[in-house]
């Protein structure tokens, strides 16, 4: 019997369900698999992996790819962890929050919108996380083109003009 | 009555990071409760990906004083994984060996923080007493206490001796010894009973939802542990037991704790016993060929999770750290709710919270508009006093 004998049934399953709105899957080894989905279908396939018992979701990571931003929730039944990547253009990214699904998404998903700049349709105001109040409007530290040394130089020169 | 809201932080001096919590008091009970987070972001996920993959591991390690060798021991599952590294046996023995002497110190740390929370002066001297046998054996490996900078990547930077093992089966024999009385305490004195049983009640159904791990979970009947769920290191050739504990409070997360000890003292026992013969490292090249990984490690405040991307140069592209305690905090609110306000520092010490620390706290009276100035300090004597007046009293006078 193979050692991925669930993530491989969980993916031919996805393969039927989800055609045409995945557009990457595999398995990297036991207990790791790696999907990506647009954006407008991910919601329905998290629902999909709720049900499915990966009820656990982890954290979120953001990232920056140049051109796009995107994000990798990372959810799990405590033994298999499905990272499934949603990407979304630079020039107005955008996602949907998933706290109909993972209620626990709240500070993952602000996280997002401070150090990545990406704006969660449905997340209600809140104050900063994690970035500190009174940090400057639009930076958004994680993104590549914010350089650390110039970021530094930003920052003291904020604290001296105080 | 007026219900009264309490801001409590972001300074707290019984813990390491700053963060608030908005307590909305009806006469003393607690009738809601938020927590705002985000003091102490240092940026060190920006600062990971602007250094090469060694110097990480020193950066990594400074995330936390207590779980530095859990966040190492993440970062580099991660970078290893990419860089298809076979560690070596005795590297990979020597890491659990750390990992469960860090595990020890930090749960009597944490009783000792809880013991002087409730008031329990005696224990925590005890408990801190005998927390030095476990920092002497990590500084007589490691040459440090808390940073002990043991990891590499491909294996471990030194060794052990035979010496040092009979030195450190040595010290766990006396703290066996002394952990048999802490089970006892914990588990059969009156007053901490009082203090502990259906306090910050957490049933195993809002445990799940709210993402609570390690003992917080484990307290709350939740069977999840990641040595046990996805062995790394060589857990997978050690015998022990997942402590659960079905009482969902705070009596609950006591009991998992202290027994974990004991099962850290076997662990310990089996590694040193069968320590295996052979190198304590590979080499790894500087440059790292691109790839991505995310790696689950059980720190002793629960399930640390890492992701690290790799471009092929020396330097990571990404790094994204999640520690435990960000997702305990979740269900610090429903474990407040119905609550007595002078059961707050118990309930909030009993997630082992890592962050740092109340200076003060402003109380809002509501009805006259007036504030004043709380600090922690006073929050645990007002939470002892509250109970000495129904009879919950650790000092014999």
């Amino acid at each position: 019997m193979s050692e991925t004998l669930k993530e491989e049934e969980l993916k031919k399953e996805l393969e039927n369900k989800f055609a045409g709105s995945i557009y990457e899957i595999q398995i990297a080894r036991k207990n790791r698999m790696w999907i990506s989905v647009n954006p407008q279908d991910a919601l329905r396939l998290m629902s999909f992996l709720k049900e499915k018992g990966y009820f656990h979701l982890s954290t979120i990571t953001g990232f920056d790819e140049g051109e796009n931003l995107g994000a990798i929730y990372h959810i799990t039944d405590y033994y298999t962890i499905v990272n499934v990547r949603v990407r979304t253009p630079k020039t107005s990214p955008s996602l949907k929050t998933v706290r109909d699904i993972y209620p626990v998404c709240e500070s993952f998903e602000r996280e997002l919108e401070d150090l990545f700049g990406i704006k969660i349709e449905g997340l209600p105001e809140g104050r900063n996380y994690p970035l500190p109040e009174g940090f400057p409007k639009g930076v958004h530290p994680l993104r590549k083109e914010v350089k650390l040394d110039e970021l530094v130089k930003q920052l003291d020169s904020q604290k001296e003009g105080k | 009555m007026a219900k009264i809201t309490i801001p409590l932080g972001p300074q707290h001096p019984a813990l390491k990071e700053p963060e608030n919590f908005m307590l909305v008091l009806d006469g003393e009970q607690i009738c809601d409760a938020t927590v705002n987070l985000g003091y102490n972001h240092r940026g060190i996920e920006k600062a990971a990906e602007n250094r090469n993959y060694i110097q990480d591991i020193y950066l990594l390690e400074r995330i936390c004083g207590i779980c530095s060798h859990s966040h190492v021991s993440c970062y580099i599952g991660c970078v290893e994984e990419i860089a298809k590294v076979e560690v070596p046996q005795r590297a990979k023995a020597i890491r659990t060996l750390v990992a469960e002497l860090e595990r020890i110190h930090s749960h009597l740390l944490w009783l000792g923080v809880a013991a002087y929370e409730m008031g329990f002066e005696t224990m925590f001297m005890y408990t801190w007493r005998d927390r030095e046998q476990v920092l002497d054996c990590l500084e007589m490996l490691s040459g440090n206490r808390v940073h002990y900078g043991i990891n590499t990547l491909g294996g471990v930077r030194r060794d052990i001796n035979a010496q040092q093992a009979k030195e450190i089966i040595k010290k766990i024999n006396y703290l066996e010894e002394r952990t048999k009385y802490y089970v006892n305490l914990a588990t059969e004195e009156p007053t901490v009973l009082a203090r502990t049983q259906n306090v910050g009640k957490l049933p195993y159904k809002v445990a799940l939802e709210r993402n609570a791990l390690g003992p917080t979970a484990r307290a709350s009947g939740v069977k999840m542990d990641v040595r046990k769920q996805e062995p790394y290191f060589i857990y997978d050739k050690l015998d022990f037991e997942m402590i659960t504990y079905d009482s969902e409070d705070v009596f609950g997360r006591v009991v998992v704790r202290v027994l974990e000890l004991v099962e850290s003292y076997k662990i310990i026992k089996q590694v040193l016993s069968a320590l295996p013969e052979g190198a304590i490292s590979v080499k790894v090249p500087w440059k790292i060929p691109a790839g991505e990984s995310v790696f689950r490690y059980e720190a002793p405040r629960g399930e640390d999770i890492h992701y690290v991307k790799s471009n092929g140069s020396e330097i990571p592209e990404r790094v994204k750290v999640r520690a435990p305690t960000l997702s305990n905090f979740q269900s610090i609110p429903y474990m407040l709710k119905g609550d007595y306000l002078a059961d707050v520092p118990i309930t909030i010490a009993a997630i082992d919270p890592c962050m740092s620390c109340t200076d003060r706290a402003v109380v809002y009276d509501a009805k006259n508009g007036k504030t004043r100035t709380f600090d922690w300090e006073e929050l645990r004597k007002y939470s002892i006093e509250f109970y000495k007046k129904k009879g919950v009293n650790f000092s014999t006078k």
